[in-house]
């Protein structure tokens, strides 16, 4: 009886997969770190609701640069294996210039304007390149300011409202646990791409510009304020030794195990420091906006990811169609739920699952709203080498405030003129 | 093959020859020859992915007089040379250590050349990652020693200087299983018998070992030089998994540059020069070597 079951049910599985070979198979290439387990979630929601399209997952590096590096090579030649592709929202302008992305507006036909509406406006900005729909926002992303609720609660310190205020807290904080571990405020310091927003925030946050009118503007005095701040915590002690080696997700490793007080990072690592069985902060991490100067407001950098269809795809249509299904409010709310990612559309955040899932979100929504665009180029990848390499000689001691700044000023001259 | 006088060979046997010798021919043209070929050719145009619609113009030699104008080119071949000339004999030095020591008659031979293959057998940028952990800051087992000996935990790969000495440490680890696999090789064809009349003649060890073992060595010591030095230029793993280049592009080596170029930058033309002259300085120390062995060849014979 058991054998005949096992029989029928081998049947009618190779039945099912000789009609899903014959049908479309869709291929989508996600990063390690944008949490592929949730896209293979989403991707079975799709195909249940599609019989006949069998989407494949494919998972790229886990770093912004690494995952760009293979596609480089993909798309290079012109490869149609990937049908869609998750791309940084730093990437559509380079993506543009190269004619690795088709460009959706025929796709979504008189009614295009509609659509875009519905999103936050600043993704729709930054999928748009001379005029042309080059993606589909996926979700949404800006640096916060994490902090332990429970040590700041116990030395009766407010939520920082300036970095200043940050220090000092940090500082007392670690004083009082004499705990060697425990590090003050960490971001991303080691050379890759989140380390340019470890110079843009604090220069942000002190009202400074990178660019004018598409001309550089590293001649005012904001612009050595970043150095001048990392350089004060790095000699008060709340910046640890090491810090020109923190790599983005080392910050959420940190905070998991206990041993940060202040940490700025992306909106995924919520989701981890709350429900992953090993971390030993759950229930007490607070997320608040980036600390600014005194005169000067929050800023943060926009992040989030973009769903771009390639233009070698060998089944645009399906792709648009798949695409276009993971840019709607229904799959914006299943990510926020099983990853903490932020919904692209404005509406979402309010949706009490949601807010469930998240408290920190009905805050979250002005922050992203607010966040800035990194300097937008086709040769993006040269300007964030400049900004990252001189970030990180600066703060593992190697190059001093006028030397980085100097270097930065003569290698990214050229590529903004 | 006769032993007698060349006879005049025969056409239609040459034509034969010519004939079985070109699929092998055809496939080194298409395998070696096409993609150097294609590699000068690109480095003589600009073919610049960031900007495609500039289309592939010819430039002359302007890639190259970028190169030679590029602060960046010469900082990274001095990185290259720099890890060469402590790598090279550095992993030699070991691996000859390595060698004799497992020439030695061990009863159970199978562990030490097992041990000896391990870290050959493992992928670079694994044992680039392994090392990044033996040197990083808080939870390194290298400052984990440090502390306990009651030193300053010093930051090793934020520290130029440092991070050199660690990302050669790690290199040295690495390629000197593969210069004692190559030594080893060597040391075995060299006849006991030897030994043995040295021993009656009343040779020392060390004696044996100078006398003996190095001569009878060399040609084993000049093919792994070679393969090494090769390898030493275009060091990329381990770096890149270690520091990726910083602080800065401190440790930054010509091979990273390259990789940089093109597959960031998606500066084809510029990353083909930069790729171009790596393969002259290979050509340049390889030829070295090779004269240096032609010359002592031809010494040992008269």
């Amino acid at each position: 009886m058991r054998v005949s079951i096992r029989v029928v049910a081998a049947i009618v599985s190779l039945g099912v997969a000789m009609s899903a070979a014959a049908d479309t198979t869709l291929r989508i290439f996600t990063g390690g770190q944008q949490r592929p387990d949730v896209m293979r979630k989403i991707a079975d929601e799709y195909q249940k609701k599609n019989p006949g399209v069998k989407i494949e997952v494919e998972v790229g590096g886990a770093t912004s640069e690494a995952q760009q590096q293979y596609l480089s090579t993909v798309l290079s030649s012109k490869d149609s294996v990937l049908d869609v592709i998750l791309i940084d929202v730093i990437r559509p302008a380079q993506w543009a210039a190269q004619g690795w992305a088709e460009p959706l507006d025929a796709y979504l036909g008189a009614d295009k304007q509609k659509i875009l509406s519905q999103y936050l406006k600043a993704y729709v900005d930054a999928d748009q390149v001379n005029g042309k729909l080059i993606a589909l926002p996926y979700f949404a992303d800006s640096q916060f300011l994490y902090y332990r609720k429970d040590l700041l609660e116990k030395y009766k310190r407010p939520v920082p409202k300036t970095w200043d205020e940050m220090m000092d807290t940090a500082k007392i904080v670690m004083d009082g646990e004499k705990n060697s571990n425990l590090q003050g405020f960490t971001t991303a310091g080691s050379p890759i791409e989140g380390t340019v927003c470890t110079y843009l925030v604090p220069l942000w946050g002190a009202g400074g510009e990178l660019t004018k009118d598409g001309k550089l503007n590293l001649d005012a005095a904001s612009s050595r304020e970043p150095f001048q701040l990392y350089g004060r915590m790095k000699q008060s002690g709340v910046l640890p030794k090491n810090i020109a080696e923190i790599p983005t997700d080392r910050i959420r490793i940190d905070m998991q195990a206990g041993n940060l007080i202040f940490g700025m990072t992306w909106s995924y690592a919520w989701n981890r420091l709350e429900n992953d069985p090993d971390s030993k902060v759950k229930g007490k991490i607070g997320v608040t906006m980036l600390p600014h100067d005194p005169g000067g407001k929050s800023a943060t950098c926009i992040g989030g990811w973009q769903l771009a269809v390639s233009a070698f795809s060998k089944n645009k249509a399906e792709a648009v169609k798949f695409a276009r299904w993971l840019s709607t409010p229904e799959v914006s709310k299943m990510q926020a739920i099983m990853a903490s990612h932020m919904p692209v559309f404005p509406g979402v955040f309010k949706d009490p699952e949601v807010l469930k899932a998240n408290p920190w979100f009905a805050d979250a929504l002005p922050v992203v709203e607010g966040a800035k665009a990194r300097p937008v180029s086709a040769q993006y990848p040269q300007v964030s080498d400049v900004i990252r390499s001189n970030m990180n000689a600066y703060l593992a001691g190697t190059k001093t405030t006028d030397v980085a700044l100097g270097d930065m000023k003569s290698r990214l001259t050229p590529l903004f003129k | 093959m006769s032993t007698d006088a060349p006879k005049p060979r025969d056409l239609s046997e040459r034509a034969l020859g010519m004939l079985l010798l070109l699929p092998a021919a055809l496939l080194l043209l298409l395998i070696v020859v096409y993609p150097i070929a294609t590699l000068f050719w690109n480095s003589l145009h600009s073919v610049d992915q960031a900007n495609p619609q500039a289309g592939e113009l010819f430039v002359g030699i302007d890639n190259y007089t970028r190169a030679f104008a590029d602060d960046r080119f010469w900082a990274s071949t001095l990185h290259t040379v720099l890890y060469i000339a402590v790598t090279v004999p550095g992993s030699l030095l070991i691996g000859l250590g390595l060698a004799l020591l497992a020439n030695r008659p061990f009863r159970v031979k199978w562990p030490v050349r097992l041990g000896l293959l391990l870290p050959w057998a493992l992928p670079l940028v694994f044992a680039g990652l392994i090392f990044r952990w033996f040197f990083e800051y808080k939870t390194g087992v290298v400052n984990d020693w440090l502390v306990a000996l009651g030193m300053e935990p010093p930051q090793w790969l934020s520290d130029p200087t440092l991070a050199f000495w660690a990302i050669c440490i790690a290199i040295i680890w690495k390629a000197s299983s593969f210069m004692a696999l190559m030594l080893l090789a060597g040391l075995q064809a060299i006849p006991r018998s030897l030994y043995e009349a040295a021993e009656v003649d009343g040779a020392n060890t060390w004696q044996q070992f100078v006398e003996i073992t190095l001569p009878m060595l060399r040609p084993a010591i000049f093919v792994a030089l070679i393969f090494r030095t090769i390898t030493a230029v275009q060091t990329f793993d381990i770096p890149y998994a270690m520091t990726g280049g910083g602080p800065g592009d401190a440790t930054e080596t010509l091979a990273m540059y390259i990789h940089k170029t093109t597959l960031d930058f998606l500066d084809f033309g510029y990353g083909s020069a930069l790729a171009a002259l790596m393969f002259v300085i290979s050509m340049v120390a390889t030829s070295g070597y090779l004269r240096y062995t032609r010359r002592s060849a031809a010494r040992s014979e008269e």
